[in-house]
């Protein structure tokens, strides 16, 4: 059976440097959102559009993104790349493998936000007198990100999960690389592992709940 | 009448107690099958041949020992971390996969004598111009995070203040990582430097000296209560070595003179 006595103390003396890994996973969530939003908006656009030369790369990423698994993209970036002489350090390669990923998911749900904008509000915008880029910049855009915004807070979650792949890279400052090496050097790995699992469902909590308060302040008529 | 019945009954139950009671050296016995913990991608001391077979050092180890115990072995593989939780849930029974004998380690597990010992080289791309151990100063180098030279050049890295440190999970991402010049230089067990080397898969990959750290010295390990299990393990690698079958592995494998097994100046 299970032949083993917890040693919570152990792993609890480990706190303060898991606590230092979960600022560098927030941070890494943070901008692979952040870059994968921006992408994420003209993937949408771009996959509308009419022209097979705008819209076949981005369905390819879009794709590729979204049927193939995370730590492949990770992996890819890290390893793949390296092989063509392009050398991304493990922060860099996993930050570029999340936001690919970030960017091929949002990518469809933002597609999905401007499919349920009638048409008619861009006709409406432009018969003020805007241009298609300010018509979309100031009315379909907005209302795209509120649609979205919900699933776009569950794209964070992940993306803050993803982020514990980065250990196949290499990675070591983030809260699964200390896990791991706190792990290898002690061998306490179910105190260190339910430790870190505790931490990353109070970060993952954490953003839900804020995005929640934000939408509330936001959203509101 | 009565006492000589109750002590009758004692002497029962405790027969009976004990009886019931066995332990892990027993249930191997039991159940004819003795499962080792074993890393197959740590060649020469285990590795997966042509027609994907488990091969090496310790392979042949844990044939020996179940041997030695009268069962079947068979090979479970696992990679460096998942040793340990291998062992505690019950998926193997010894872990024969080189592990260090560290202290802080020995407090999760429990650890044999050495059953080897391993020196430590440097091994570098020959683009990087590293000459030796003092010319890793500042360059990028890299190993399995958490191993014994991996927390060694991690200190190393972090005492020179220049340079950077990149542990990896397995010793096939530090090859291809060194290969691909993601990392200029990584710190490796010797005999898996030589039969990397000698693969002629890395034509750009050269050992360029010792590190200059102690012997690896590496145990068996099982669960750190089965004592009845340790003591056997520490008898049977004390008859390798006694019946020259250590030097025998030794040189099937690795070739030269086997690592000595002792330390001076102490017991273990």
């Amino acid at each position: 059976m299970f032949n083993y006595t917890f040693q919570w103390g152990q792993a609890l003396k480990n706190l303060p440097r898991l606590l230092e890994g979960s600022l560098v996973t927030l941070q890494i969530a943070v901008l692979s959102m952040v870059m994968g939003i921006a992408f994420a908006v003209i993937l949408a656009v771009a996959r509308n559009s009419k022209s097979r030369l705008i819209s076949a790369p981005a369905t390819a990423w879009v794709e590729v993104a979204r049927n193939t698994p995370a730590l492949f993209q990770i992996y890819m970036a890290h390893f793949g790349l390296g092989q063509f002489g392009i050398y991304l350090s493990p922060y860099v390669a996993l930050l570029a493998g999340i936001t690919f990923n970030n960017a091929g998911y949002l990518a469809e749900t933002f597609r999905g936000a401007l499919r349920a904008i009638p048409a008619t509000q861009t006709r409406a915008g432009r018969s003020l007198g805007m241009g298609p880029i300010k018509a979309f910049r100031l009315i379909i855009m907005p209302q795209m990100f509120r649609i979205a915004f919900l699933p776009t807070t569950n794209q964070m979650v992940w993306a803050i999960l993803m982020t514990s792949l980065g250990v196949t890279v290499g990675m070591n400052t983030d809260l699964a690389g200390i896990t791991q090496e706190i792990n290898v050097r002690s061998f306490r790995t179910f105190e260190i592992f339910a430790l870190a699992a505790v931490i990353y469902y109070l970060i993952a909590k954490f953003v839900t709940i804020c995005a929640r308060l934000l939408a509330w302040r936001m959203f509101r008529y | 009448m009565t006492r000589s019945i109750l002590i009758a009954g004692l002497m029962a139950a405790t027969t009976l107690g004990s009886a019931a009671y066995a332990d892990k050296l027993d249930d191997i016995m039991a159940s004819g099958t003795l499962r080792c913990a074993v890393v197959l991608d740590f060649p020469p001391m285990g590795s997966r041949d042509k027609d994907n077979n488990a091969v090496g050092f310790d392979v042949d180890y844990c044939n020996d020992l179940a041997k030695a115990l009268g069962v079947t072995a068979e090979i479970v593989e696992t990679t460096f971390p998942d040793r340990i939780p291998a062992l505690v849930s019950g998926r193997v029974d010894v872990g024969v996969a080189s592990t260090s004998d560290t202290l802080e380690r020995a407090k999760t597990a429990g650890f044999t004598i050495p059953y080897f010992a391993f020196t430590n080289v440097v091994l570098a791309r020959k683009e990087a111009n590293i000459a030796d151990f003092d010319g890793l100063k500042g360059h990028t180098v890299g190993s399995v995070g958490g191993t014994y030279e991996g927390i060694a050049l991690e200190k190393n890295v972090k005492e020179w203040g220049s340079g950077d440190f990149r542990p990896y999970q397995n010793q096939a991402d530090v090859f291809l990582a060194l290969s691909q010049g993601q990392i200029d230089a990584t710190v490796v067990t010797s005999t898996v430097a030589s039969a990397i080397v000698a693969t002629g898969n890395y034509p750009n990959l050269e050992i360029k000296g010792d590190a200059p750290y102690l012997p690896d010295y590496v145990g068996l390990i099982a669960l750190r209560n089965e004592y009845g299990l340790l003591n056997y393990l520490d008898l049977f690698i004390n008859q390798q070595v006694r019946s020259g079958r250590y030097q025998e592995l030794f040189e099937k494998w690795v070739g030269g003179e086997a690592p000595d097994l002792t330390v001076k100046k102490v017991y273990r």
